[in-house]
């Protein structure tokens, strides 16, 4: 492994300074000149057809600028989430940006836009709408029936996709088993609660030219998916960087009818337009699926599997977006490719209802489907009495074998067995207790749950694009600016890009700063999504500063009269390798790049070398090699008050092989944050609608509970095994997502180790335990 | 009708024209240009816009403008002194307590409000997280969040045995 002074080390982030001052870099704080407010008329009715529009008082109305209704709005349906148009073409197209026709109660039927945000409000007021209501659905298994509202005409009783794959021989699987095991899991409805709303500033010229400022997860998405939507070429459309976003989540990849209402609004006014969610529209505006599994798995007594049969049933609200493809990483991610079983079939059911949109959040139909296999895993332990570390075991890939997924790739690095190993040590696993063991009212127990397979980006799967670029220039006075369209949403993306170029150019952190990009400056990258940037854009960023370093040593070398390769970089100097103080600074070497070739001198011109000469620049845009799969154990240990049904979280010990970390503290602040979003999942969270209505009850914070620093356990133990991943930057593999999907099941498991009754239904509310205790 | 209210603001004294709906958050944000004090929900639910009124921590999007009337108000651009950080700003940086930082302003005056009374002793865990029990943060977990605040509050105690 090679040694490394920057990549590897607790560094002091680079935006947090601004941060902790103000934070002026938040897409919430644009303002244009001239700027005017949009807002959105939604429905109030989760079904209906638009008969009448009428918006004359409303267009009257001082200060009123523009209203749109959907007569005004492209009549092109789009997809809002894939920017890849080869794969946006197989998915279903079902938005359009305005309909006369709504699906869920919530759905934007006309916009406004005003000099202030309350005459734009007051304007919403006086719009008329005639509705014609149409019968609504909720709960999928009802949508999918024979006479249910028929809330799509392309799609026949509700659904929107119905994939499926099998391998080996299923019914042979069964009956080679010793035990068959069936259950039910079922999750709900939980909002990724990113804190900066979902805002956006678009702004137009007179030859329909649109500039785009959001609080979005992908830079070039945006463009693709606006310009999509719009019906015009994607040169029409710029969007800028913002240097950060106040979360995301997976909840900002899509474009929402934000960006694409204020860009029609813009270009009705020839103004800038500004709209911001309500927290109640970020609540409607995306969430996670609810998922409903059935699981039927044959073991043998010593607790290798031989079949195992999946069927899900996602809700996907209104349109399928997200939806399609949210199930089928659920079904290979979740559930087919973790473990090892000769004999697989799953199958999935995409399904419309007139509930709000689901969207991505973290583990993107994972957690759903860990919650169902990881507790599954649990019962069968519990019942053929065998160790769920061994039996993961048993059932896992090992190290060096073929990916499952991609036959192509290896899992060259692949430390799963350490993970359940040292996790397993740390919290005192053999010490564990036989479930429900515990004396008196308030009861212990220790759970733990996997995510033996993850991903480092989407190369092979999905089939979308997976690029990145990197952009950088030296300056003379030693700093350098690195360009990248890689959206820093919080978990630090900006930090460990920025250290791998410092590492790699050999400068010192603080010279290397993350600077302006926008669509037309700067090379394409994927979305801050699926756990990829670290791996994935940190490969391109490695390269562009490998390309400048070159150049450095070129220009040295001509400076100090040697060869290249016998000079080396670190700590912002060039030097001969072994003898630090024979060399320049960085920044001279630079000087002498971007000084005057001919120089007039009292005796005349004097040439200095012409290859000494221009900027010295790094670029790269390249697609990794391979998608290397980090592996995951959590365990937990719960306290549950069997009079009150209250569950407390008391340790927490997460193991996770990501290959080489490049920050430490900011990968412990990723498990940290995770476990509060899975804990959340687990316990409290809950989106929920009136079933008559269709209307959100729980759009604010009040109603809506995720867990505070009260609720919180007092310690989250990060355990990270290294691996060297050869493929990755400097070793990395990827963090994000696992830590979010392995708690639900994780406590789920505690729970049960601890009272011995098993809650197959998230969230696990205390209502639930006492009734399943025969309390209530 | 706007009307005129006086406002001492980050140790700045003020007249500002403000309607009588409108909040010390958009005040704050809108007329004055302070946007360290974010908007999260505008319903008393988030905390990332907790400003100090008269060295209490309050939601800046729960009280009318109005209300604030020759009172004392201290935003996260009141902390600093130039580019020298106020010492609960820096033990947030150094703890790695900021992430995606949205909620980072309002904790900080929440951690500052409750770290301006008695310093004689380390704070507990507890006493901690109650003083943020009022912000939310979806990045952090809250773990360093609490390990800035016991920072901080270790500093102080530290000052303090000095002076
Ligand atoms: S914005 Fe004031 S509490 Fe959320
Ligand atoms: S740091 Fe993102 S919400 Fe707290």
């Amino acid at each position: 492994m090679p040694e490394t002074n920057i990549v590897g080390k607790s560094v002091l982030r680079p935006d947090a300074f601004d941060k902790v001052t103000g934070g002026k870099g938040f897409p919430v704080n644009v303002r244009l000149p001239g700027m005017l407010h949009g807002k959105l008329l939604r429905s109030p009715y989760p079904h209906a057809r638009i008969l009448r529009l009428d918006t004359s008082k409303a267009e009257r109305l001082p200060g009123v600028k523009a209203v749109l209704t959907p007569s005004e709005a492209p009549k092109n349906k789009f997809h809002p989430v894939f920017f890849s148009p080869s794969v946006a073409a197989s998915m279903v197209h079902d938005m359009l940006i305005l309909s006369d026709r709504v699906r869920f109660a919530g759905e934007p039927v006309a916009a406004v836009a005003a000099i202030n945000p309350q005459i734009a409000e007051e304007a919403l007021e006086l719009i008329h709408v005639d509705y014609e209501r149409l019968p609504a659905v909720f709960d999928p298994e009802e949508a999918m029936k024979p006479g249910a509202p028929q809330i799509h005409e392309h799609a026949p009783n509700n659904i929107a996709m119905h994939p499926l794959f099998a391998f080996g021989d299923l019914e042979k699987g069964f009956e080679e088993a010793d035990s068959v095991f069936e259950n039910t899991y079922e999750t709900q409805r939980v909002h990724t609660c990113y804190m900066e709303p979902r805002v956006c500033v678009v702004d137009s010229d007179a030859r329909g030219n649109l500039t785009v400022w959001s609080s979005t997860q992908h830079l070039f998405g945006l463009r693709e998916k606006l310009a999509s939507a719009l019906g015009i070429p994607v040169s029409k459309v710029k969007v800028v960087r913002p240097p950060y976003i106040g979360g995301g989540f997976g909840g900002k990849l899509d474009i929402s009818f934000l960006e694409p209402i204020s860009a029609l609004l813009s270009l009705k006014t020839h103004r800038p337009v500004r709209i911001e969610h309500t927290r109640y529209e970020d609540f409607i505006t995306t969430a996670r699926h609810p998922v409903k599994v059935f699981l039927k798995t044959g073991v043998k007594k010593d607790g290798t599997f031989t079949a195992r049969y999946a069927k899900s049933i996602l809700d996907t609200g209104a349109h399928a977006t997200h939806g399609a493809v949210v199930l089928m990483v659920h079904g290979m991610y979740g559930f087919l490719l973790p473990y090892r079983c000769p004999n697989s079939k799953w199958e999935g059911f995409t399904v419309y209802t007139n509930n709000m949109i689901g969207g991505g959040f973290r583990g993107y139909g994972v957690p759903q489907a860990a919650f169902a296999v990881e507790s599954q895993i649990d019962e069968i332990c519990d019942k053929l009495h065998l160790d769920p570390i061994e039996f993961r075991l048993k059932n896992s890939h090992g190290e060096g074998q073929q990916h499952p997924f991609d036959p192509g790739f290896k899992l060259d690095t692949y430390r799963f067995a350490d993970c359940l190993k040292q996790g397993a040590a740390q919290i005192g696993w053999s010490n564990r207790r036989s479930k429900g063991s515990g004396n008196g009212t308030k009861k212990r127990g220790i759970g733990l749950a996997c995510q033996p397979l993850w991903v480092s980006g989407c190369v092979g799967f999905p089939d979308i694009y997976e690029h990145s670029g990197a952009i950088l220039k030296l300056n003379v006075d030693g700093a350098v600016d690195l360009s990248m369209a890689t959206i820093d949403m919080g978990c630090g993306q900006t930090t460990v890009l920025s250290q791998i170029v410092a590492e790699e150019l050999g400068v010192p952190l603080e010279a290397v700063r993350m600077t302006y990009a926008d669509t037309e400056t700067v090379p394409f990258d994927a979305p801050t999504h699926a756990s990829r940037v670290t791996y994935s854009a940190g490969n391109a960023a490695k390269a562009a500063a490998g390309q400048a370093k070159k150049r450095v040593l070129e220009i040295a070398s001509s400076m100090l009269k040697t060869t290249s390769d016998n000079l080396e970089t670190g700590n912002g100097r060039v030097y001969v390798k072994g003898a630090p103080d024979k060399g320049l600074s960085i920044a001279d070497v630079v000087k002498q790049a971007e000084s005057p070739y001919v120089r007039m001198v009292p005796d005349g011109m004097q040439r200095t070398s012409l290859q000494e000469k221009g900027t010295v620049m790094g670029v790269a845009s390249l697609a990794p090699a391979s998608n290397p799969s980090p592996a995951t154990a959590e365990f937990v240990e719960v306290e549950v008050d069997t009079e009150t049904g209250e569950v407390k979280v008391l340790r927490v010990v997460y193991a996770h092989d990501i290959g080489k970390v490049i920050n430490p503290a900011g990968a412990e602040g990723q498990v940290e944050g995770g476990f509060q979003q899975g804990m959340g999942f687990a316990l409290m969270e809950n989106l929920v609608f009136d079933q008559e209505s269709g209307a959100c009850l729980a759009g604010d914070f009040l109603s809506y509970k995720m867990p505070t620093a009260m609720e919180m356990p007092p310690e989250i133990k990060s355990v990270f095994i290294e691996s060297h991943e050869p493929s990755g930057p400097f070793g990395a593999k990827s963090l994000s997502e696992p830590c979010a999907i392995v708690p639900a099941p994780a406590i789920a498991n505690a729970i049960y180790n601890a009272i011995g009754v098993r809650i197959r239904e998230l969230p696990i509310t205390p209502e639930k335990i006492l009734a399943a205790l025969g309390k209530l | 009708m706007k009307q005129i209210i006086h406002l001492d603001i980050n140790g700045e004294a003020q007249d500002i024209a403000v309607e009588p709906y409108h909040t010390l958050l958009q005040v704050l944000r809108d007329e004055l240009g302070l946007i360290g004090a974010k908007k999260g929900c505008d319903t008393g639910g988030c905390g990332c816009c907790t400003v100090l009124v008269n060295g209490k921590a309050v939601y800046s999007c729960m009280v009318f403008a109005m209300t604030a009337q020759g009172k004392t108000i201290t935003t996260v651009e009141g902390l600093a002194d130039g580019a020298t950080l106020d010492p609960v700003q820096q033990a947030f940086i150094e703890a790695g307590a900021v992430q995606c930082g949205y909620c980072t302003c309002g904790m900080i005056m929440s951690a500052k409000a409750y770290l301006s009374s008695d310093g004689s002793h380390l704070p507990g865990d507890l006493e901690m997280r109650q003083a943020i029990a009022g912000n939310l943060c979806r990045c952090t977990g809250y773990q360093k969040i609490v390990d800035a605040i016991r920072l901080a509050a270790s500093r102080r105690m530290e000052t303090s045995a000095k002076g």
